[in-house]
């Protein structure tokens, strides 16, 4: 419960929206969501979460067992907020070997304390 | 894979090769719409493409059998737990009319933070899973193909998981999906930050998949006490949604609002309802609309919700929607059964077919209370999202109660959801992007170091699933007990030994339902109707829906049971149906033989539809084969009908009888047969009486040659006219 409670005061505080326009009530609105939204936009564009990094390993053609492998280790050392894919794909370059071939080997325990961060 | 409309979808089938079954297409289909469309005897100025093959709805018998199709689409929602008995109810329905089949989740799916695998039994829907999507895709595949029209398959991109699930649905064909963060903070308690951060990654794979998102708020009705006076918070809610999908980046024709009509009667719904629908529509011009149907206040009585149904539907038409949802009538009482997916979707066109051009004659009046109310609600609204910035954005409204609060706002109850920003499952599971952040992937939202202007960002290694299917990978179970062969070993052992139980939802699942009156008092009459289902053999009785008639002249109660019996189908006495005669082998006896028929439908009865559609050329009836019809029109007497054969001289008398209380069309041809007998005309004078309850076995036993009933057309009768005539030739 959150405790907060009003009355329908709605008379009193539409009087100054009731002078606009059908066409200015709606310019209001779509510019109060506008505003409301901004911010959550702007943490979803500078952060990440497990699900995004594992749907980034999907993408790259691991299979959800393994993504869900992957980013668990990395998010244990602390490397998730370069990106689970940059990992495997830098690692890859690293090594000349396949973007699968990097993820297996990492499955495996091999190379985490060479990865090019 | 190819169905036939007299085989039963081969679940076997479905499953093989699924390792290598790929969709073979992405995103979103809309019907094809047309202004004008001729079917039958009239014209549809809200129509669609006919259908290849459907069940009309059952008034059409009187119209020549047709199936005009509506412009909306037509969703049915499909929750039975196993998505191999979910296949045949997708059937079904597509052959009623429906179009987008949105398949519900497992209880739990939201909050398993990853992929499920394999094909685990749900409970109230099911785990939507990498092979559970290519079964249900490559099913539909074949269903679209049998009714001649796109199916679109949808389902969840909620819950914990929603990337990953976004991804699946692109890679596997997936149409449509609901994704909304704000479902996750109000009614999952997933941890705000995690929804959004998430969410804006879901729409962005949504998007450049075409996939059509549907929103969430009409969960809002569904959770208020007084559903009409949330109506202000449901165009924030729808807002948030649009806004924040736009600013991802998702084109505006993907992002539907699922809107429901708030309230049912006896609340005096259009006059509640109808400025809700107007002031949405003002305001979220140029996206999609998915009108839903209202669950909030359905109780267990089915005739009931179809009603509200139906006038929801109405508001539908009355405003404007892309498409029509359908709930069960039945969902207010159990987990919905299969017939009633098909009832619901029923209802929806029926109504959309009889409404059909209604905006050419009526307007929605642009002055008055309509206007002034859309207009107070919007104002209302526009007051609500002032209160969230005021307060500190979003997050600290949730956190202050301001949503779900059952007052009228600005009124407010104290009683909203209330969430910890900081809190709630995945809390803290966010993370910061480092500078040096990449993602080598397509449709990824945000800063990414492989983002360039040229280029994808998956080039580096040969490109991602979204741009190669061949990178996904398939895993196809991994549970050896809880999975789809498991479950089908006895249903296909069932229908291999030729065994058929009853069933509402899952294969031979054995639930029947029975409507009693007791002419008792509430009490007694309910436990008198139970101990009368336990005699009928049901196990379990259970009563699913009482309707008091009186206090003390009785109720009507619908009980459900389970019908522990299988009949076994090589027991079972089955007509022997012979094969008919080809048009052409038909035609090529009859031309050139003169032989005349009398017509006429026998007794006090008005209706000629069903004779018409036997004789009349243009129906595809007799007259084509070159037989001379003397049709005596309605209410002709039996010794009319002798009379004019005698005259004739008819080979063959055709009359349409209406089945009736007392057996009088018994006695109708009873005595055409012994008239016909006393005159001497009975060996060289053919009988064949039809009408839609009329059997071949009862016409006989009333000593007619013929009886036809529902489904009967021309050539049916023709075919055994010539039969018959060709025996007594050679006789």
């Amino acid at each position: 419960m959150s405790g907060m409670e009003r009355e329908d005061d709605f008379q009193a505080r539409r009087a100054r929206l009731r002078k606009l326009s059908d066409q200015e009530l709606y310019d209001k609105f779509w510019s109060l969501v506008d505003k409301i939204v901004a911010p959550l936009i702007e943490e979803a564009c500078s952060h990440t979460t497990p699900s995004i990094e594992r749907s980034v390993l999907l993408r790259m053609g691991f299979s959800s067992l393994e993504c869900r492998d992957l980013v668990a280790r990395m998010q244990e050392r602390g490397l998730l907020g370069h990106g689970a894919g940059r990992l495997v794909l830098e690692l890859s370059t690293l090594k000349g070997i396949s973007t699968r071939e990097a993820g297996a080997a990492l499955l495996e325990g091999r190379y985490w304390e060479e990865l090019p961060l | 894979m190819k169905l036939s409309p007299d085989q039963k979808l081969d679940i076997s089938d479905v499953l093989k090769d699924l390792d290598r079954y790929r969709p073979r297409r992405r995103g979103w289909s809309w019907r094809s719409k047309l202004k004008e469309h001729k079917v039958g005897s009239f014209i549809y100025y809200d129509a669609s493409e006919d259908l290849d093959h459907s069940v009309p709805l059952p008034a059409a018998q009187a119209f020549d059998d047709i199936d005009p199709q509506c412009d909306m689409m037509i969703t049915t929602e499909i929750a039975s737990g196993r998505f191999e008995d979910d296949l045949r109810r997708m059937r079904m329905a597509a052959w009623h009319g429906a179009d987008h089949i949105m398949v519900i989740r497992t209880t739990g799916q939201s909050h398993f933070d990853g992929l499920i695998e394999g094909t685990p039994e749900g409970i109230g829907g099911i785990p939507v899973t990498r092979k559970q999507l290519r079964a249900t895709r490559k099913a539909l595949d074949a269903i679209e193909d049998e009714v001649g029209r796109p199916i679109n398959f949808h389902s969840y991109v909620s819950g914990l998981a929603g990337p990953e699930m976004a991804v699946l649905f692109a890679e596997e064909g997936v149409n449509g999906a609901h994704q909304d963060p704000q479902y996750n903070v109000l009614y999952r308690d997933i941890n705000m930050h995690r929804s959004f951060v998430d969410a804006a990654e879901a729409k962005c794979i949504l998007g450049d998949g075409g996939i059509l998102q549907l929103d969430g708020a009409h969960n809002a009705n569904a959770t208020a006490k007084q559903a009409w006076k949330v109506t202000p918070e449901l165009l924030v809610q729808h807002a948030v949604n649009t806004g924040y999908s736009r600013a991802v980046g998702m084109p505006p024709d993907l992002i539907a609002l699922s809107t429901v009509p708030p309230t049912a009667p006896p609340a005096p719904k259009l006059r509640l309802d109808l400025p809700y629908a107007v002031a949405l529509r003002d305001l979220f011009q140029g996206y999609r609309f998915r009108a839903q149907q209202n669950t909030r206040y359905m109780e267990s009585d089915t005739e009931e919700a179809t009603v509200t149904h139906v006038l929801d539907t109405l508001i539908s038409r009355l405003t404007s929607a892309d498409i029509q949802s359908t709930i069960t009538p039945d969902e207010g009482r159990n987990i919905p059964w299969h017939y009633n997916n098909v009832a619901g979707v029923n209802a929806a066109r029926q109504v959309l077919m009889g409404v059909d051009g209604l905006k050419q004659m009526i307007d929605l009046k642009q002055d008055g209370p309509l206007s002034e109310q859309a207009r107070e609600i919007k104002e209302r609204a526009v007051l609500f999202l002032e209160e969230i910035l005021e307060g500190g954005g979003y997050y600290a409204a949730v956190e202050a109660g301001q949503f779900v609060d059952q007052g009228y706002y600005p009124e407010r109850k104290g009683d909203g959801i209330v969430r910890d920003a900081a809190g709630g499952d995945g809390a803290a599971s966010v993370l910061a992007r480092e500078a040096d952040y990449g993602a080598p992937v397509c449709s990824h939202f945000g800063h990414n170091v492989y983002a360039t202007e040229t280029g994808k960002p998956c080039d580096q290694y040969g490109g991602c699933s979204l741009c190669d299917s061949g990178k996904i990978q398939y895993i196809d179970e991994l549970d050896a007990e809880d999975n789809v062969d498991k479950r089908l070993a006895q249903p296909l052992a069932e229908r291999a030994r030729g065994v058929l139980r009853p069933e509402v939802e899952k294969h031979g699942d054995g639930v029947v339902c029975v409507t009693l009156f007791v002419p008792e008092r509430p009490q007694l009459a309910e436990a008198a109707a139970l101990e009368m289902a336990r005699y009928m053999g049901l196990d379990k009785p259970e009563v699913i829906n009482r309707r008091l008639m009186h206090p003390a002249e009785g109720s009507v109660f619908e009980i459900k049971g389970t019908l522990a019996v299988a009949v076994s189908i090589d027991a079972l006495p089955v007509e022997e149906k012979q094969a008919l005669l080809g048009d052409d082998e038909i035609e090529a006896w009859v031309r050139g033989r003169d032989i005349h028929l009398v017509a006429a439908t026998v007794g006090e009865d008005e209706h000629s539809v069903g004779l018409h559609e036997i004789l009349d050329i243009k129906h595809g009836g007799i007259e084509r084969y070159g037989f001379h019809c003397h049709d005596l029109g309605t209410s002709v007497s039996v010794e009319q009908l002798l009379d004019v054969a005698e005259q004739a001289g008819a080979s063959a008398i055709l009359a349409s009888i209406i089945v009736t209380h007392a057996d009088v069309h018994m006695k109708h041809m009873r005595r055409l047969h012994a008239l016909a007998r006393q005159r001497g005309l009975r060996r060289r004078l053919v009988l064949v009486v039809g009408g839609t309850r009329i059997t071949d076995k009862l016409a006989r036993e009333c000593g007619m040659d013929a009886g036809f009933g529902h489904g009967t057309t021309g050539r049916n009768v023709a075919s055994f006219l010539v039969r018959k005539l060709r025996d007594m030739n050679l006789s």
